[in-house]
């Protein structure tokens, strides 16, 4: 998938500014209607790219050695 | 101690890497008590409600500058990893300027609130952004302590933790921002 830090640095870079602009649109487009459920979405989103690539969450389970 | 010690010689290095980080997760486990319980006092005190003064444009310049400061930190931690001790240097730095501007971004969403504390949202809003921004200056001090520590020849490709556990609680920090900005600004935008 990702291989190297510059390949995470710029892909998972380019994937938050998207979705953050996403959700900034979402917010102006579905003004004053209830946009609970896709704004929780997209944060669980943004949180799972930054706590799996960023964190390195998958490294508390992985074998020692890998 | 003679147990401890015993104990430490027992075991390879990387073992005891994985135990520090299993304890900084549980920390992390911790502290997303009591955000979460912030977070649900929101929804339970004003539903949805969010107030139509709220600076838009300040809201998602602040959110941009702490997503790039995660990327800066990301950088600093990858940099050491591999030995670019130029590249870990900047990206503390830059990090450390981005936590700084987010900081006084917050104080000057806090200056130019026209709410109060005394109304239910000015309690939540303060709560919630004052309990955030006292874990990015936390933060920013860990990162200058690094920094410190850094110029004095400390970190190298096998002597990371120390950075890798301060960029671990940054991004930490990022993560609750990323369902506190939504929860203040965005519900029911005006």
């Amino acid at each position: 998938m990702l291989k190297t830090w510059t390949q995470v640095f710029w892909v998972i870079g380019i994937a938050l500014a998207v979705v953050t602009g996403v959700e900034y649109i979402i917010a102006i487009e579905i003004a004053n209607e209830p946009n609970l459920t896709l704004l929780s979405i997209i944060a669980v989103a943004k949180a799972v790219l930054i706590i799996y690539f960023f964190m390195h969450i998958y490294r508390l389970w992985r074998e020692e050695g890998h | 101690m003679a147990v401890a010690t015993t104990a430490v010689a027992a075991h390879p290095e990387r073992d005891w890497e994985k135990i520090k980080r299993a304890g900084l997760w549980l920390f992390f486990a911790s502290e997303s008590v009591v955000f979460g319980l912030l977070l649900a006092a929101r929804f339970f005190i004003e539903g949805t409600h969010v107030d139509a003064h709220l600076d838009q444009a300040l809201g998602l310049g602040i959110t941009s500058i702490l997503l790039a400061s995660s990327l800066s930190a990301f950088t600093a931690e990858s940099a050491i990893a591999h030995g670019n001790r130029k590249l870990f240097y900047w990206g503390l730095i830059i990090t450390i300027l981005l936590g700084t501007v987010f900081a006084f971004g917050v104080a000057y969403e806090w200056q130019i609130a026209e709410f109060t504390q005394h109304e239910s949202f000015g309690t939540i809003f303060f709560t919630m952004t004052g309990v955030h921004a006292a874990h990015v200056i936390s933060g920013v001090i860990m990162l200058v302590m690094l920094l410190a520590q850094a110029l004095r020849g400390r970190f190298g490709p096998d002597d990371h933790w120390p950075v890798a556990g301060v960029v671990m609680y940054w991004h930490f920090v990022d993560v609750v921002w990323v369902f506190y900005y939504p929860a203040l600004y965005l519900i029911n935008f005006d």
